[in-house]
């Protein structure tokens, strides 16, 4: 199914449960109710703001639609919209254009007095007197003045009892969707669900994509013209119904939006959306029941952050099923059995300005999900690791950046990755060696990175695309040069450090990288200075340990060739292996009984 | 159909964008029919003739990639084009690349490989005295097998080349992971068939299903074809 067309499906089972607005409505972020008498005086201003949070964070509401307004021209909302539109007040410090203030407020008038006219409800009635009476000079009268300014409003009335939301009083439904039926645009065919009907012609806005622009970007949208076919224009270059386009858009939103979800706290939380590099990535299940559980999972898999120990509790669980590849043969820890034919849908978005790009767009079933991210699980197995749960995503994506920072991520390799870890296919072959690079350029080899690249040699090995295995913990028995030599570095590292202790650029800072990629260069100097270091170990009267680093010097060198036991290159793979190989040899005990260090402060720190 | 040709076409890359999904561009899963077209007409088209696309095979399994490339955001427009023409002189015709650049996200498939179907009509009205069927399946069997062809195919859009082969005998088999992929089967949502050029460009799309590997291809004027 198409990315379209798996979104209206879904907004169709929202709809189902009565969870997302019909067409015509959406739900906006709405700050402050206005609440008018009859007269058409304001009685009082409600703030609908939720407390607690650091920011009160707005109400969300379903009113008549919003929709993207370009350029200067005012295009107010109907029964409600922002200060500007609502009131005629701006924020004196934000406004930058040379826009006359009150133009929007004009706009907001004119038009409800015309969409009005012959509104007999009593609550548009007050509205259309307060739109009448209404002087924007008395704007600081209003009780929380200050705080409303450039937020949303709309407008309360009461007749007997509570107040009520104007735009839900059946009359206004009524003009709105007399209004709706009539604003319909060019007949045609929709690309989405086959069926003739009118054509939207702009798309709306999908909102929550950090790094768009806050009021929305457009997901489908052709707002140059390099970008229009055959001499059409805007919608009609990729024709889709006005509802289709409805339903997508809030399918989306919704995913989007912290509307679904409630964490264990009680406080929302976004329960279809993960971060994925730059992508912002939704998923989506299809099933006739639990569709939710099964969200539930997935979300625990792409990125586990477990809330509270309970919950990281079960989520290990979980993990460790789909690890050892039986996922769903027993009914999970909530208590269903979830169907391994559940239909799922993962979509990655990143922002581009005005526009949103499809980074990935992937379709499974849970059941094949499972299965890959045990795969995926395996792959990066290594001993010692400092992970009670397997890394998440952008912890991988994380060591192949720039001073590790996530904005650093390729772009392109976040999703690739993603895509190979869903689909079971070769990580991508930039995984391997950016890590690499990263190892060069900052002398780190910590368990994700020495997972990272075990991962990636064991996956091309399991695939036909290596010839040798790489083992998951020390193995002495190993014998490729790639995973020798680290392991002779990381013994000659040691034997420094016994020797000196900290020194400011240890073996491993001045000659880590040439050591991997140019072994012959490196390490018949590095042997000659051995000797020196067990020297001062064995003046120092610590015989043993000098006998034994010599031991281990000559276990680590018998598997290399006699004659030329260094190598004038290595490969990418087996630079790879050279760092498996230092990573487990360094977390082995040696005789002095000191482990690693490294790995101690990794676990701190995780 | 005694003037039918199978054209075996494969490439790196390819990129046969969705309508919707064309900013930012997004690859459908397979070639489409006017993809296929596109590439026998750069091997043999005269006006005579008119190429229809009966099936489509995939040899190869669907993967994707994504790619971004800066392109530019506008083109130039064809008033400013007669009124160069009209005024003798280039001036103001310019489009700097520089000051207009668009970087564009794509969705792109990766190694593909097809077996395209085809068969060609007659155009009335086009056929002069020297046109017959045979004329031109011979003149695109002999193009074909020389690797002749009018300007280079592509799968999709111009930077992905296509490589072609002409198909005489037996169809080249599919890769063989894909015989056993359930992929084979399914549903792959409305396509574009074609554009109606006689009918004010009208898009014409049709409800795309592979079965056994292969996409059958409507005629444009087949009642299922909408648009």
């Amino acid at each position: 199914m198409t990315i379209l067309q798996s979104l209206v499906g879904y907004y169709e089972r929202l709809e189902g449960e009565g969870a997302v607005p019909p067409v015509g409505y959406s739900s906006e972020k709405i700050s402050f109710a206005l609440v008018l008498a009859a007269s058409g005086d304001v009685e009082d201003v409600i703030d609908l703001r939720a407390q607690g949070t650091k920011r009160p964070e707005p109400k969300v509401l379903v009113v008549p639609a919003s929709f993207k307004r370009p350029g200067t021209a005012s295009n107010p909302f109907f029964l409600w919209d922002k200060t500007s539109y609502v009131l005629g007040v701006v924020d004196a410090a934000k406004k930058t254009s040379a826009k006359d203030p009150l133009q929007d407020h004009r706009a907001f008038v004119e038009w409800h007095l015309e969409m009005l006219s012959e509104a007999d409800d009593e609550g548009l009635q007050a509205l259309l007197a307060f739109l009448r009476r209404w002087d924007p000079a008395r704007y600081p009268e209003l009780r929380h003045a200050d705080e409303m300014l450039d937020q949303n409003v709309v407008f309360m009335f009461r007749s007997g009892g509570a107040p009520g939301f104007l735009h839900d009083r059946p009359a206004a439904r009524r003009i709105w969707a007399n209004r709706v039926a009539s604003s319909n645009g060019e007949q045609g065919i929709c690309l989405v669900t086959g069926e003739t009907g009118p054509v939207a012609r702009l798309h709306p806005a999908i909102k929550g994509v950090p790094g768009a622009q806050t009021s929305g970007a457009s997901f489908v949208s052709f707002n140059l013209d390099a970008f229009t076919s055959y001499g059409k224009e805007q919608g009609a270059n990729a024709p889709v119904s006005e509802r289709a386009a409805h339903a997508y858009a809030t399918a989306l939103n919704t995913l989007l939006s912290k509307t679904r979800g409630i964490d264990a706290k009680g406080r929302p939380h976004y329960a279809n959306r993960v971060q994925i590099g730059d992508a912002t990535t939704v998923f989506w299940a299809e099933a006739e029941e639990d569709a939710g559980a099964a969200e539930r999972m997935m979300s625990w898999a792409l990125d586990p952050s477990p809330t509270s120990e309970d919950e990281e509790a079960l989520i290990r669980t979980v993990l460790q099923k789909i690890e050892v590849g039986r996922p769903f043969a027993d009914p999970d820890e909530l208590g269903r059995t979830l169907d391994p034919e559940t239909r799922f849908y993962i979509l990655g978005l990143s922002p581009n300005a005005a526009r949103l790009s499809v980074r990935f767009y992937l379709q499974t079933t849970l059941g094949d999900l499972a299965r890959r991210l045990g795969e995926h699980y395996r792959d990066l197995r290594i001993e010692p690791h400092a992970w009670t749960l397997p890394p998440a995503l952008w912890r991988l994506l994380r060591e192949t950046a720039a001073q590790g920072e996530l904005d650093n991520v390729s772009p392109v390799l976040s999703g690739e990755l993603a895509r190979a870890i869903v689909t079971g296919r070769r990580y991508p072959r930039s995984l391997l060696s950016l890590t690499l690079i990263r190892i060069r350029a900052d002398g780190e080899i910590n368990d994700v990175r020495a997972a990272i690249v075990r991962a990636c040699l064991a996956r091309d090995y399991r695939q036909g695309f290596e010839q040798e295995d790489v083992p998951v913990s020390l193995d002495p028995g190993e014998t490729n040069p790639g995973y020798r030599l680290g392991r002779l570095f990381a013994i000659l590292e040691k034997a420094q450090r016994a020797a000196l202790g900290d020194v400011n650029a240890g073996i491993r800072d001045k000659y880590f990288s040439s050591a991997s990629a140019n072994p012959a260069r490196v390490f018949p100097l590095l042997l000659r200075g051995a000797q020196d270091h067990l020297g001062k170990i064995r003046s120092s009267g610590k015989g043993g340990l000098a006998h034994w680093f010599d031991q281990a010097i000559g276990e680590a060198m018998a598997g290399l060739p006699a004659g030329k036991p260094f190598p004038a290159t290595l490969s990418m793979a087996d630079q790879g292996r050279f760092v498996v190989g230092y990573y487990h040899q360094r977390s082995a005990r040696t005789a002095t009984g000191e482990s690693d260090d490294a790995t101690a402060t990794l676990t701190d720190e995780a | 159909m005694s003037y039918g040709v199978a054209l075996h076409v494969w490439g790196e890359r390819a990129c046969f964008t969705r309508p919707e999904m064309k900013v930012e561009r997004v690859s459908y899963d397979v070639m489409t029919p006017s993809a296929a077209r596109g590439i026998l007409e750069a091997i043999h088209w005269k006006p005579a003739i008119r190429w229809v696309v009966d099936r489509i095979h995939v040899l190869k399994p669907v993967r994707f990639e994504s790619i971004r490339r800066n392109e530019v955001g506008h083109r130039i427009s064809e008033v400013s084009v007669a009124r160069a023409m009209k005024a003798r002189s280039t001036e103001g015709l310019a489009l700097a690349v520089e000051d207009d650049r668009q970087q564009r996200a794509a969705t792109v498939l990766k190694d593909v490989a097809y077996v395209i179907e085809a068969h060609f009509e007659m155009v009335p009205g086009r056929i002069g005295p020297e046109d017959s069927e045979g004329k031109h399946l011979d003149m695109f069997r002999r193009r074909a097998t020389k690797g002749q062809c009018f300007h280079r195919p592509c799968l999709g859009v111009r930077e992905f080349a296509a490589d072609f082969a002409l198909v005489e005998g037996d169809l080249p088999s599919p890769h063989p992971t894909l015989l056993e992929d359930p992929w084979r089967d399914r549903d792959l949502g409305l396509m574009l068939l074609d554009i109606d050029f006689a009918n004010g460009r009208r898009p014409k799309f049709f409800r795309a299903h592979l079965r056994n590997g292969v996409v059958s291809v409507p005629r444009l004027d087949a009642p299922e074809v909408r648009g």
